[in-house]
């Protein structure tokens, strides 16, 4: 089985992991997500040139600016926010088919927003995305404790455990609609079905805000949570504070879970798809995966919300669905691969 | 060097160590923690390694208790290895190695050229530096054993407590692995202490063996004093004969009887 010198890859050296190695990818990755930007600017349902903001057109700089760009930041925001709470919940949960929307925790979000809007809240401003929280929040803590034994997350109670709680908050949600106010009905089909057409610019905002500060405690509790890697034994016995570190990373990623289903509804599998496909390239740890998923989140959404808005133009598709074909094929592949 | 009095632990009211002392010196030796399936050796390492908290009893390391220490200067002396450790996502062996330095890392700072060089060191010393840039699920479990014996040994631990490092391992790799345990104690001059419910193999290269039964030490003293047939039938209730050869014994069932 294994002997000296039998390995050819003996002589193949793995490069360190510095965070000197983390400027190229970021780079790349930063001028993908620069230029789908640039591309998603520039397309839509209305014709506007960049020569027509030159000459001083008024319509088109607020089509583009005003309306198209704000979309699109609001769309990188959201990409990069679930994929962050994807790579996030994986590496916490030890689980690669975690994420937040299959754990129930966008679910919870909706839900909540639902019932805000149900009873009548959803003109006060700020509240929607607090209720959202509080609603990602709950099912986080659902989704943990139902699918936890014997200090293991199975995954076969994780998926249980999502799926139900995912019936389960479709059911409040729709019960909320039909409580609902007329007038908020559309605003409330948002929470199901994933969608970027009323995104502002205090949107985008508000998600730039909280996912810079998750970011920066993420940041900070990477070299502790990357240990988790290897078990929650193993990292005690390094010295990691495991329930401190579990406890800010399911609060972080459930925070911003919560704001991004309060701005666009259910945006499904991004949190799924963006860390594998970063781990397919880049097989290394937490703290080298999180900017890298942030980044690659935030293009995917763009691209995906371009193509929804374009691809029955000017009728658009909801990009939450766009993802699920997506990410559907790609879950099961995934899931046909566990053992 | 580490010290346990009167410790007790009970999983949900089932006990698991009833009032176990011991005392391990420092310096470099091989002890076996010994005993059957359930006996209570995985407990004593784990609380050893800080994973659990002693429920009754106090536990000493270098003279000051273990609540006492700050985790991460403990997992710069004490280095564990749990049974298994199963990595979600493809490593590969240098990145895994290179992480038993963590706890030297400060809160923002990555390993550096330092550390990857003490990883290689630690690699080799177990005899896979061959393997540094392999993946952990392209490699057979020998194979693995060594690496996660290397990111222990990557921090240069005084104290290294393995659970059951044999298991899982056929005959050759069992006898390999346990005299890679025996050089890496002569040459690091660090003790190590390791659970195995293998009288054999616990026994070969020890100077010491504790034998555990219903989470009591049931015996402390030298391999050769544990391998005699009338100790194990006592023990562990089988019969068996010893045969003692290059002056080591070996315990054989009597399966005649």
């Amino acid at each position: 089985m294994n002997s000296h010198g039998e390995s050819a890859a003996a002589s193949a050296t793995v490069r360190p992991l510095r965070s000197r190695t983390l400027w190229r990818p970021v780079i790349l990755l930063t001028l993908i997500l620069l230029a789908t930007i640039a591309i998603s600017v520039s397309i839509g349902a209305a014709d506007v040139s960049w020569r027509a903001i030159a000459s001083g057109d008024e319509i088109a700089r607020a089509i583009l600016l005003r309306i198209r760009l704000a979309r699109v930041i609001v769309a990188a925001l959201i990409g990069a926010t679930l994929a962050v709470s994807g790579v996030t919940f994986q590496t916490l949960l030890r689980n690669p088919l975690a994420d937040p929307f299959i754990l129930g925790v966008s679910g919870g979000a909706a839900c909540g927003a639902a019932i805000a809007t149900a009873a009548g809240l959803a003109r006060l401003p700020g509240i929607v995305p607090l209720v959202a929280f509080a609603g990602a929040c709950g099912a986080t803590a659902a989704v943990f404790l139902l699918a936890r034994r014997r200090g293991r997350t199975d995954t076969t109670r994780l998926l249980l455990s999502g799926l139900v709680l995912n019936a389960f908050f479709s059911a409040l949600i729709l019960i909320a609609f039909s409580l609902s106010p007329q007038s908020d009905l559309t605003a409330a089909l948002r929470w199901m079905m994933g969608t970027l057409a009323a995104a502002t610019w205090s949107d985008a905002a508000l998600l730039a805000v909280l996912l810079a500060a998750a970011m920066a405690v993420l940041v900070f509790a990477g070299n502790d949570i990357r240990m988790l890697a290897f078990g929650e034994d193993d990292a005690r016995a390094r010295g990691v504070d495991v329930e401190r570190v579990k406890l800010v990373g399911f609060a972080v990623a459930s925070i911003i879970t919560g704001a991004a289903v309060a701005v666009s509804g259910i945006i499904g599998f991004v949190g799924l798809l963006v860390p594998h496909v970063v781990r397919l390239i880049w097989q290394r740890d937490f703290r080298f995966l999180l900017p890298l998923c942030a980044i690659a989140g935030a293009t995917l959404l763009v691209a995906a919300d371009l193509v929804s808005r374009i691809a029955i133009a000017p009728a658009e598709l909801p990009v939450g669905a766009f993802t699920a074909l997506l990410g559907v094929p790609f879950f099961l592949s995934l899931l046909r691969s566990e053992r | 060097m580490l010290r346990l009095a009167n410790v007790s632990y009970a999983y949900s009211g089932v006990a698991a160590l009833r009032e176990v002392s011991i005392a391990v010196e420092g310096g470099g030796s091989l002890i076996a923690l010994a005993g059957q399936n359930g006996s209570g050796k995985s407990t004593l390492l784990k609380i050893a390694a800080r994973v659990l908290a002693a429920g009754r009893g106090e536990v000493f390391f270098e003279g000051r208790r273990l609540d006492e220490w700050q985790p991460r200067e403990y997992a710069k002396l004490v280095g564990y290895l749990p049974q298994e450790i199963d990595v979600t996502f493809p490593m590969t062996a240098i990145d895994v190695v290179v992480s038993g330095r963590a706890p030297f890392l400060g809160r923002f700072s990555w390993e550096g050229a330092s550390d990857y060089a003490k990883a290689e060191e630690a690699l080799a010393l177990c005899d896979a530096a061959h393997l540094s840039a392999r993946f952990l699920d392209e490699m057979s479990g020998g194979e693995r054993k060594r690496v996660f014996l290397a990111r222990v040994l990557a921090g240069a631990p005084k104290l290294i407590l393995l659970d059951e490092p044999f298991a899982a391992l056929d005959i050759a790799h069992v006898q390999q692995f346990s005299l890679l345990l025996r050089d890496i104690v002569n040459r690091t001059g660090s003790t190590v202490l390791f659970a195995s419910h293998d009288l054999n193999w616990a026994a070969a290269y020890s100077e010491r063996m504790i034998v555990m039964r219903q989470g009591l030490v049931a015996l402390d003293t030298t391999p050769a004093e544990v391998m005699r047939a009338e100790v194990v039938r006592e023990l562990f209730g089988f019969a068996a004969e010893t045969i003692t050869r290059d002056g080591r014994s070996w315990i054989v069932p009597n399966v005649s009887e």
